[in-house]
């Protein structure tokens, strides 16, 4: 059939005008100009003419069936998706082109031309290697290059079979490397024993499946070798909370919200992709997560998410980021466009943007959490019965992301950054959103016996767990590919994005592909559930696997983990004196121009936060949405005022210092975070998101005294972990050094409240009102501070002011106030101690504060020229809050310490006084511009 | 309760007809989501409904351009229906990516499905924002805004592509601004971030010259609950309803 080339550009292309500005901050300052033309490739005996209402506006695009870009003008590269796959977009240009009656229209192709003006070819060709395309499913398409035919086009290698016998432990070691297996010596010890015992050897399909099921991304080998993951579920199985309908079992955890519903929870993190490929990355961590919340139970629907970067500074000199790793400038910058890209269409409010930054975190940090909603009576799954169908829907299977899941297991170095590159893939959020939209019908029609997602090991791991119990029988050959050259294991392990595998019973078949036509999601049966107990697949009449589900889910080795006493080199802090208002002025704008401190909302703006409609208080509020709120509120049930509210934890700087303390804090400041707001503890659930070095003794001590430490606090203060997931790969090998992230924890709690409207926000309301913190206010509260890191310290020690049972004081304490009405704004202290609290109450109020710092702690006995003020005034003290009470109001019937530290003042302006002495006083605006300037650098 | 039941159209990547539901039940009306495939099947017709509402999201993923394909299918398909519903003097909303259907379609501000009177470029800054806007009601001919002129509405506004650029044979056509960006102090700008879309003059809603075809950036629809921090989109819901119970 005839090929045509139409062309189109834009007029005004504000796209264009934006990667110029990006790539000239991004390595190529020569770069003058940029234009974009988009190529649509039509084959078929057509009136191309016909087309053009589709394809350009006249208003503002222009048409042709030439190139329209001068070549004179600059080096031109044209990017179009791999012969083997299929355009994302191809399935909206052929409905777009049926709407006009050009059936004629047998396949498209949409490529981009991009103009680099300034630039040398080679130059152009770099920048759009590492900004515009992604090689595993898109290429450079040479100018000399004639299309045959757009259709995808390929030829499979045949299941081929691979024989372990008789090799020896390093032949082995070898080949798992090799073959990007990444397993264990012991795994693979197993596999060539399983080959012996049945006497014959092993298709490459099968010791795929085992190595793939077997990883410690979907194993969780290095957590079962330390029984961390036992600890957890037994602290909140002890706990025996009334609220929680599910933990650790499925997909997410969930809790019981109001009138028959049922809130879940979840969170994954998908550092590896993140670190090599950070727009495609963090697409699908978002894609990824928010899967988990449609596979739970019979499918929940997603109503809130997050997403939580730790990457190296990005302000760092490109000549110290670490060879083989990407600068993390571009990795936040491209990771928030990945988080646009991917969230905003599917129509999920985003809560909780945070960015952190630590020099252990070359390997990123990328983590999401996703909130879902279920009525009651759906949240349980059933196991899939014989004879069940297994019904893949979404997108078709192509080669992306083969291997993720065991690459992803693996540590990471400037190699494994070119080797691995094909486990990163782009996702495709309309796709995901039509089954978002299915699901729901599907479920509240009986028709969903179970749902699962397909995340890391796709059909593989889906598939082999969904029939675990049973047994599961596939055809390949029925699966729809987007890549025609994918053999056999790939289809198997192919970890394509936005597909779900569903358990349906015979009778209910019909009906579900019957709304799934409704919605335009795609389906096919891809095989049937069994009573053989074996994972069994067939593809071009060859036996892809036969194996039995025991020895799967049985046999994977466990091996003994070393643990050891790490040596921490730590130092107390040694902190200058601040003895002049310059000092202390140098000092506050210091820590509300620190990157953990500073406006993040030039990224957080990107991000729908109030679609669905559901949104109470999102990520930024107060007078001009400026403040952040730290606390986000949903009000899931239309007309009803209840609410989920939703708070996260995480520090980095903690970790270095003590990780079981920093683990206590994180679950302690979580909760006070809600707590302040006025949510009771006792209705609130945790989800817990670990991210360690790639195992050594030393590092799994520190991992097992994080989780023994927050699953004895779970139990003491009786909030349940009910989700959470680890990563133990956080190393990054590079030029002979090793690069390991700190030990970290991320908290999110869920809780609910009856009535959104008597949530306290954080804004003061009222000048004359009086200031106070509630909770312990002294000790050494700067230890992994904001403020000790302006100074390049950690110290030694962390703020230890709260055990459970102080802890459970203070929150009944801070929950009585709530309930009597005492205080009219509040949050809980966290990094950037009183000071940011003090600040992020102005901005969101127009209004200021005058505190006297005397009055605090150690200053009662000190003077303002040591360093003790600064403890009081930038102080850590988790678990306190800072708290606006009306003037008349009396707190003396409060059960816990309390201070009170100034007022509320009319004038914008924040006053620190050392009783009568006043060490600083400046206008809010003043310190806005430190405050917002950070961020807005990294971002451009 | 209102007898007159509107249509929600929406298609896949449409991401907003239920809350755009919730708030017309608030307002005493009904809705019915409505399918584009149902209309194409016959499983449903337009002349059903006494007014329609295309909502905010991403139609077809946005593929070849924000609200293009959906646009397409209306115009090359559905355009008998789509006459009749306008030529029966109904309302019809787009908002969002219905605003963009509505002027990639030709039917805003012109009503003229086919052709190109407007349409809304990326946002000048290229990105995706959402933010809390306020909108001078700058033209209250329209059933969506009557008894609203010169209030200043407070709404969320979410979307990447929002700039509006006017063709030249436009202005003959009728089209009305009915909407502007104002900042603090209440006059209409073109200055970020009030205007988070770059929109020349500050325009964020525009009417056809019957003021029955309305297409704004802005979510009412997230400002119209009890729970919302504005309740300010109530408003033109409640027109609605007011509108349909008078016709």
């Amino acid at each position: 059939m005839p090929i045509h080339g139409i062309y189109t550009v834009s007029r005004d292309d504000a796209e264009a005008r934006n990667w110029l500005g990006f790539l000239r901050r991004h390595g190529y300052p020569a770069l003058t100009d940029l234009a974009i033309e988009r190529v649509f490739w039509l084959e078929g005996d057509l009136d191309v003419r016909a087309l053009l209402p589709l394809l350009a506006n006249p208003l503002y695009q222009t048409a042709a069936e030439r190139s329209m870009l001068d070549p004179a003008r600059g080096p031109i590269v044209e990017i179009a998706y791999r012969p083997a796959v299929t355009d994302p977009e191809t399935p909206s240009i052929l409905t777009g082109a049926r709407a006009l009656g050009q059936s004629a229209l047998e396949f498209a192709r949409l490529s981009r031309r991009y103009r680099f003006d300034g630039l040398t070819e080679s130059q152009a060709n770099e920048a759009a290697a590492r900004f515009l395309y992604n090689p595993v499913v898109q290429r450079i398409r040479e100018p000399s290059e004639a299309w045959s035919t757009l259709r995808p086009s390929g030829q499979p290698d045949p299941v081929r079979s691979v024989t372990l016998a008789g090799l020896d432990d390093q032949a082995l070691s070898a080949l798992s490397r090799e073959r990007s297996w990444y397993a264990p010596l012991a795994q693979m010890k197993v596999i060539q024993a399983h080959e012996a015992t049945r006497g014959r050897s092993h298709t490459d399909a099968e010791i795929e499946i085992l190595v793939q099921s077997w990883s410690d991304h979907c194993y969780h080998t290095t957590w079962k070798s330390l029984g961390l993951l036992k600890q957890l579920s037994q602290a909140t199985a002890a706990i025996h909370h009334p609220l929680v309908v599910s933990a650790f079992k499925d997909n997410a955890g969930g809790m019981e919200f109001y009138d028959g519903w049922v809130v879940t929870i979840k969170g994954e993190t998908h550092n590896f992709p993140t670190a090599i490929a950070p727009f495609g990355g963090i697409s699908t961590k978002h894609g990824g997560v928010i899967r988990d919340t449609l596979g739970f139970g019979k499918g929940a629907h997603p109503i809130g998410g997050t997403t939580i970067m730790g990457t190296q500074d990005p302000r760092l000199a490109d000549e110290a980021v670490p060879a083989g790793a990407l600068h993390p400038r571009l990795i936040v910058s491209e990771s928030i466009r990945g988080t646009a890209y991917y969230v905003n269409p599917m129509g999920i409010p985003m809560l909780h943007p945070v960015y952190r930054i630590h020099p252990g975190y070359a390997k990123c940090l990328a983590l999401g959490h996703s909130i879902g909603l279920i009525p009651r009576e759906y949240a349980l799954k059933e196991t899939s019965q014989p004879a069940d169908f297994a019904l893949l829907i979404g997108g078709e299977t192509g080669r992306d992301g083969i291997h993720g899941a065991t690459a992803s297991s693996a540590s990471m170095s400037g190699e494994t950054l070119a080797k691995e590159s094909a486990a990163v893939q782009i996702g495709h959020p309309i796709t995901e959103r039509k089954f978002a939209t299915a699901i729901p019908v599907l479920r509240d029609a009986g028709l969903i016996r179970s749902i699962t997602d397909l995340g890391a090991g796709g059909i593989s791991s889906a598939a082999g767990e969904m029939g675990a119990e049973t047994g599961v029988e596939l055809d390949l050959d029925t699966i729809p590919l987007k890549d025609h050259s994918l053999t056999a294991w790939e289809i198997m392990l192919s970890e394509s994005q936005e597909r779900m595998l569903l358990a349906i019973a015979p009778e209910n078949l019909s009906k579900a592909e019957a709304v799934l036509d409704r919605f335009e999601v795609a389906h096919t049966v891809i095989g049937r559930f069994s009573d053989r107990k074996r994972f069994e697949a067939r593809w071009h009449g060859q036996t892809v696997t036969d194996l039995e589900m025991d020895f799967l889910w049985g046999a994977c080795p466990i091996e003994p983990t070393d643990v050891a006493k790490p040596a921490r080199r730590l130092e107390p802090l040694n902190l200058p004196p601040l003895e002049t208002s310059e000092d202390w002025s140098r000092a506050i704008h210091g820590v509300l121009g620190h990157y953990h401190c500073c406006d993040q909302s030039p990224a957080g703006v990107r991000f729908d936060s109030t679609v669905q409609g559901r949104t109470v208080i999102g990520p930024y509020g107060g007078r001009n949405h400026r403040m952040p709120t730290n606390i986000a509120v949903s009000a899931p049930l239309r007309g009803k005022p209840y609410g989920v509210v939703t708070t996260v934890a995480f520090n980095p700087f903690y970790g270095d210092i003590d990780p079981a303390a920093m683990a206590r804090l994180m679950v302690i400041e979580a909760i006070t975070k809600a707590v302040v707001a006025g949510v009771d503890y006792r209705e609130m659930v945790l989800c817990d998101n670990f991210y360690t070095p790639r195992l050594r003794p030393d590092v799994a001590w520190d991992l097992k005294a994080m989780v023994t430490a927050i699953a004895e606090l779970s139990v003491q203060i009786g909030v349940p972990f009910i989700s959470g997931k680890d990563s133990s790969s956080g190393t990054f090998e590079s030029a002979g050094r090793r690069i390991d992230v700190p030990p970290t924890l991320a908290v999110a709690v869920m809780g609910r409240v009856p009535d959104v409207k008597r949530v306290v926000t954080k804004e003061f309301k009222r000048a004359g009102n009086r200031l106070v913190i509630i909770g312990r206010s002294e000790g050494d509260a700067l230890g992994g501070s904001v403020y000790a890191d302006l100074h390049g310290q950690r110290g030694d020690c962390l703020f230890d002011g709260v055990d459970a049972s102080a802890a459970r004081e203070l929150w009944d304490a801070l929950l009585a106030c709530h309930r009597a009405g005492h205080y009219v704004s509040g949050s809980a202290i966290a990094e950037g101690g009183v000071l940011l609290r003090l600040f992020e109450a102005c901005v969101g109020s127009g209004l200021g504060a005058r505190v006297d710092i005397s009055v605090l702690g150690k200053a009662q006995e000190s003077t303002a020229d040591s360093c003790d003020g600064a403890e009081l005034l930038f102080g850590e003290f988790i678990g306190s809050a800072t708290v606006e009470i009306e003037s008349g109001c009396v707190l003396d019937d409060l059960a816990v310490s309390y201070r009170e530290i100034g007022e509320v003042v009319a004038q914008p302006e924040i006053e620190v006084k050392v009783g009568a002495k006043e060490i600083f006083r400046e206008p809010v605006t003043n310190l806005e511009s430190s405050w917002t300037n950070t961020f807005r650098e990294v971002v451009g | 309760m209102s007898e007159a039941v509107t249509a929600l159209l929406y298609a896949p990547g449409t991401n907003c007809h239920e809350e755009t539901a919730a708030a017309l039940e608030r307002a005493g009306g009904q809705s019915e989501l409505v399918l584009l495939r149902d209309l194409l099947s016959g499983a449903s017709v337009l002349s059903r409904y006494q007014a329609a509402i295309i909502p905010g999201g991403f139609s077809y993923g946005d593929h070849l351009g924000a609200g293009r394909v959906f646009a397409t299918v209306l115009v090359a398909q559905l355009r008998d229906q789509l006459t009749e519903f306008l030529d029966a003097g109904k309302p019809l909303l787009g908002v969002c990516n219905g605003f963009q259907v509505l002027s990639e379609a030709g039917i805003l501000p012109g009503r003229a499905p086919g052709g190109h009177g407007m349409a809304l470029l990326d946002n000048e800054s290229a990105h995706f924002e959402d933010r809390m806007v306020r909108l001078l009601v700058s033209d209250e001919r329209s059933p969506w805004t009557a008894g609203l002129s010169g209030r200043v509405l407070q709404m969320p506004s979410a979307h990447g592509e929002g700039r509006p650029l006017v063709g030249a044979a436009a202005p003959g056509c009728g089209g009305r601004v009915t909407f502007r960006y104002v900042d603090a102090g209440g006059g209409p700008t073109a200055e970020y971030p009030h205007n988070p879309s770059g929109a020349p003059g500050g325009v964020a809603g525009v009417s056809d010259s019957s003021g029955l075809v309305l297409g704004l950036m802005p979510h009412p629809e997230r400002a119209s609950m009890s729970v919302h921090e504005s309740q300010d989109g109530f408003e033109i819901f409640r027109n609605l309803v007011r509108w349909l119970d008078h016709a």
